[in-house]
């Protein structure tokens, strides 16, 4: 568990992280997204006690990571891959970092194993691929087999087999009641791995929730319909709040309105339907209207009484007017 | 996945409980120490230089001894400039062993092993300290043979029993080992690399001769306190100490312990400050 209260830091006049307060919970993969400079790694920093908070706190189960007696087996982390010196053998690295909490060799040789670096775990550090780097900095996060992960960008730079390697991982780990708390850019990634979502934007958090909850936050549902009467049926089904756009001749694609709504309308007129589908947004697309909001609504969003982030709130309705303003062209 | 998973080892953890110990951070430091190369290459080089110096120059002393009568023991004479040489292959050492980690990025792997920090500057420093005290306490034993060797002959041998001459050679461990801290302190201030190494030779080689050079009366009073002067005067015999303090009208007489003691000075402020910012700032 890995909770931040009011946290915050500044690097003289810029603000990097703006006072986020926020709980990732055991037994599940909890994703933070962002866009370049939001405040991800800084954070991460701060959990890892790298960076002082300028205000705030943060704490990993229950307490500051530096106070723990033996910290690497409370939070493993990979923050940056080459945090290594290039001279020294990727095995070396590992015993080295093992043997400050008094951990074998054993099960250093376990996490090359884990990690599929056993060729390469004799060889200096200097000349490893990004990808290698990558799973080296995933090895020393699980050497103390900690009980939560932190992992800053864990699948940059890794092939396709190492990406699946990460998702079944971090997935099998918060199975177990770990907590797995992973940044990516990559929000296809992040759909299949994540069960729970911290968007950040600009130092604060837009998002807080379940996978499904943001995209759906995030964008509107829309409708697929196709039909021979497709020009009657959007005047059918034309409302305040309903979106009508037509991708190609014969064929809507409706906001505002369900397809249960659009199969009664269709019913009602006597009016012929061809295909009615429902289609669910994509986290990307999600991920693109929070942070574009973020930056809307960033200079005169109001402090809300209730803690949820100003922006969390604004958002909803700010998506609406943009996409009418799109149709009504 | 539940919502009210329990934390996955509640406690007492199976695997030999690991944690955080002084103890296991030398281990660790031990480990970094020997897995980079610079440390053999360099502790080889001061090893061989120190016992190639003192050999040639004993050898070619014992061919000709004039010009020696002022100077203290005979068979010490040769370890004033071997130790002045073979102490460049320890600063870089020094030096290396810490910038080494700012330089590549390990020092913030290093700090989020042990988030305390300073434990990690003296794990360190105790490392190279020990390693260089073991293996130049060896090198000048050789070296303190070989220069017996060749000038016993002429009765000019070792004699262990005399205070100023095991001072001397006990000096000249000490002297390489704290220079090798003294770099590892610049190190960790400066951070990098070059700029470490430049200041601290200049500190040791340099700066004093340009001190001297100057005819302005007050930088004669800090000359002496140069890490490399006053340091170094541990590793010379009570006549030469003498002369180097006869040499001017003003600034300290700092007899050969008093010396050293200054060069303990240096190291102890210069990494407190580093500790301190180390402490404080951000990795």
């Amino acid at each position: 568990m890995i909770e931040a209260q009011g946290l915050t830091k500044r690097y003289g006049e810029k603000t990097a992280v703006n006072g986020i307060t926020f709980t990732v919970q055991p037994g599940k993969v909890t994703g933070f997204l962002g866009p370049n400079g939001a405040g991800k790694s800084t954070t991460m920093r701060m959990i890892m006690g790298l960076d002082r908070p300028t205000a705030g706190s943060v704490t990993v189960n229950g307490a500051p990571y530096a106070s723990f007696r033996s910290p690497l087996t409370e939070v493993g982390a990979l923050l940056e891959a080459k945090a290594v010196h290039t001279g020294r053998s990727a095995r070396n690295h590992l015993r080295a970092l093992a043997a400050t909490h008094g951990i074998g060799d054993k099960r250093v040789d376990e996490v090359i194993d884990m990690t599929g670096l056993t060729a390469v775990a004799k060889r200096r550090v200097g000349g490893f691929s990004l990808g290698m780097g990558q799973r080296l900095g995933i090895a020393v996060a699980l050497l103390g087999d900690p009980r939560t992960l932190i992992l800053d960008e864990p699948v940059n730079g890794l092939d396709p087999e190492g990406v699946l390697w990460v998702r079944n991982l971090v997935k099998y780990l918060a199975s177990e009641g770990r907590t797995v708390f992973l940044s990516s850019h990559l929000m296809s990634e992040m759909a299949l791995t994540a069960d729970h979502l911290i968007v950040i934007g600009r130092g604060h958090i837009i998002a807080d929730g379940p996978v499904q909850e943001i995209i759906d936050q995030g964008t509107k549902a829309t409708v697929r319909v196709r039909s021979p009467h497709a020009d009657q049926l959007a005047t059918a089904i034309a409302g305040p709040d309903v979106t009508v756009g037509t991708p190609e001749p014969g064929v809507l694609q409706v906001s505002g309105a369900t397809a249960e709504q659009i199969g009664d309308a269709a019913a009602a007129a006597h009016l012929t339907l061809h295909e009615l589908t429902p289609l669910s947004g994509s986290l990307e697309e999600a991920y693109m209207s929070l942070t574009a909001d973020e930056v809307e609504y960033r200079s005169d969003a109001p402090g809300h009484p209730d803690g949820t982030p100003p922006d969390a709130a604004a958002f909803g309705t700010a998506t609406a007017p943009s996409t009418t303003e799109e149709a009504a062209r | 996945m539940s919502a009210v998973a329990a934390p996955a080892r509640p406690s007492a953890p199976a695997t030999g409980s690991p944690h955080l110990s002084f103890g296991h951070l030398l281990r660790s430091e031990w480990i970094k120490f020997w897995s980079v190369r610079s440390s053999i290459w360099t502790l080889g080089v001061m090893f061989v230089v120190m016992i190639g110096l003192v050999a040639l120059i004993a050898g070619l002393t014992a061919n000709d001894l004039s010009g020696t009568e002022d100077s203290g023991p005979v068979a010490l004479l040769p370890f004033l400039p071997a130790t002045q040489l073979a102490q460049l292959a320890v600063v870089v050492l020094g030096v290396l062993t810490i910038t080494g980690e700012y330089t590549t990025g390990m020092i913030r792997s290093s700090l989020t092993a042990a988030p305390r920090r300073t434990p990690v500057y003296w794990s360190k420093m105790v490392v190279l300290g020990g390693s260089i005290l073991v293996i130049s306490a060896v090198a000048v034993a050789i070296s303190a043979f070989i220069s017996n060797a060749f000038l016993d002959p002429k009765g000019f041998g070792l004699d262990l029993g005399d205070t100023e001459t095991v001072r001397v050679l006990v000096g000249n461990v000490l002297y390489i080992t704290t220079i090798a801290l003294f770099a590892f302190a610049l190190g960790a201030l400066l951070k990098h690399s070059a700029a470490a190494m430049a200041t601290v030779l200049g500190l040791l080689l340099i700066i004093e001769n340009v001190l001297n050079a100057i005819p302005w009366e007050p930088l004669h009073y800090v000359a002496p306190l140069l890490p490399g002067s006053a340091g170094s005067r541990i590793t010379q015999s009570d006549a030469v100490v003498q002369t180097i303090n006869d040499q001017w009208d003003v600034g300290p007489n700092l007899s050969a312990w008093q010396g050293y003691g200054v060069l303990v000075a240096w190291v102890v402020v210069i990494i407190a400050i580093a500790a301190f910012r180390l402490k404080r700032k951000d990795a």
